[in-house]
């Protein structure tokens, strides 16, 4: 949970993605206690009402769940969730912007593949 | 509980400053209060204080007027902003002096964290009022705020002449007090983005009236950036609500508010980009400045 809020995003999507990203980078484990959304408040210098909307986003998603009384854990099989639903929204998030800003440079299909090929090592 | 002031209107010498203000502070929120210069903020968190009557209107805490009473007037502290001149006779006043006797209007004071704020902001208790910078005064004001232990705290300009350090110190207490107690603190403040993510709802005062009252987040999700080409723009933003119109040659640029349901038409060639709070403020607010 070391990452910096940017202004590009709603800051309660940035803390969820961010728990996500600690998660794929096995920096937070499955089953274990992600931070209080007190903590998460002084931490980022946010109201905790925005970090708990970030927590419980990744709640409904099935990526975190409560136990009450204690906190949020993350979820068994939460990695393979996160890989999933970034997998999906990779075309859409990368791979169209890439692509329209190829068309307006006059880049082509072929030359933009060849592109790729040559960064994808 | 609830802080609920009515068609507040405020006179001095013939001029309204506040024009039928109407609002509801709801309990166990931080609210910001922005506004410009000479916008009313002083004076309205003094009316809903009862440190200053209202000239018509009403402000009642669960029901019950403020005015004079006793019972409402300990659940809240307005600590306004320190001005340690020759004529307010604060000048000659130690530090320590003037937290005792802050201390003693209220009930719940926190004498240890009294200490251990002095300790952080390296005050000097002996020191006297006058002998402090800007900076050193709004944390006398940040110290009583906080160690009044009040339900209800309003904070007026707290963080001027704060260094950025000291700033973010600020912001970092101010929510772990929040996150233990849960009390309702009320802020004034001119750097807006700083304190836009520590506010859940923001009140808006221009010129003596609301503008805007409501959750913080939802307040800039509603406001976009449209620019292109000047024809496109006109009828990407047709029927919606436009502040704020830059013009370069044949560019231009328009902040909108967009109303639930309604969108900026993006099948015209124009870029469409979110705002923060102080732009979104700026297009609301900023319009003579711009002529």
């Amino acid at each position: 949970m070391n990452g910096r809020l940017t202004e590009q995003k709603s800051i309660y999507l940035q803390i969820g993605e961010m728990i996500e990203t600690d998660i794929l980078r096995g920096i937070l484990l499955e089953e274990e206690q992600v931070p209080s959304t007190n903590e998460l408040a002084k931490l980022y210098t946010i109201n905790p009402a925005t970090a708990a909307k970030g927590v419980n986003l990744l709640v409904d998603e099935g990526i975190l769940y409560k136990r009450r009384g204690i906190g949020m854990f993350v979820s068994k099989g939460a990695r393979d969730k996160i890989l999933s639903k970034r997998r999906e929204a990779f075309a859409e998030n990368h791979i169209a912007p890439m692509v329209a800003e190829a068309k307006s440079l006059d880049i082509t299909k072929e030359k933009l593949v060849t592109m790729i090929e040559e960064k994808y090592i | 509980m609830s802080l609920i002031c009515e068609k507040i209107v405020k006179t001095y010498s013939g001029k309204d400053v506040l024009q039928s203000v109407s609002l509801e502070l709801q309990e166990g929120k931080i609210y910001g209060l922005i506004g410009r210069n000479g916008a009313g903020k002083t004076t309205l968190l003094s009316v809903l204080t009862a440190q200053n009557p209202a000239s018509s209107g009403s402000v009642t805490l669960d029901g019950m007027p403020v005015w004079e009473n006793r019972r409402a007037l300990e659940k809240l502290c307005f600590s306004r902003e320190l001005n340690a001149n020759a004529e307010s006779g604060l000048a000659a006043m130690k530090v320590k002096e003037y937290l005792r006797i802050a201390a003693t209007y209220y009930e719940g004071w926190d004498k240890e964290m009294e200490g251990r704020l002095l300790n952080l902001f390296h005050l000097e208790v002996k020191k006297k009022l006058g002998k402090l910078s800007k900076g050193m005064l709004s944390m006398v004001t940040i110290i009583v705020a906080l160690c009044s232990k009040s339900p209800y705290t309003f904070l007026d300009e707290p963080v001027a002449g704060l260094d950025v350090v000291a700033r973010e110190q600020f912001y970092k207490l101010l929510l772990e007090e929040y996150a233990a107690t849960g009390r309702t603190f009320v802020i004034s403040t001119h750097i807006i983005e700083e304190a836009a993510n520590v506010l859940e709802d923001v009140i808006i005062l221009h010129e003596g009236k609301i503008l805007i009252q409501g959750n913080t987040q939802a307040f800039v999700d509603s406001a976009r950036y449209v620019s292109g080409k000047a024809e496109d723009v006109d009828a990407a933003v047709k029927d919606l609500e436009v502040h704020h119109t830059d013009i370069i040659g044949r560019s231009k640029g328009v902040t909108v508010f967009l109303k639930p349901g309604q969108t900026v038409d993006e099948s015209y060639d124009v870029s469409v980009q979110t705002v923060n709070l102080q732009q979104a403020f700026v297009a609301l607010c900023g319009e003579e400045a711009q002529q």
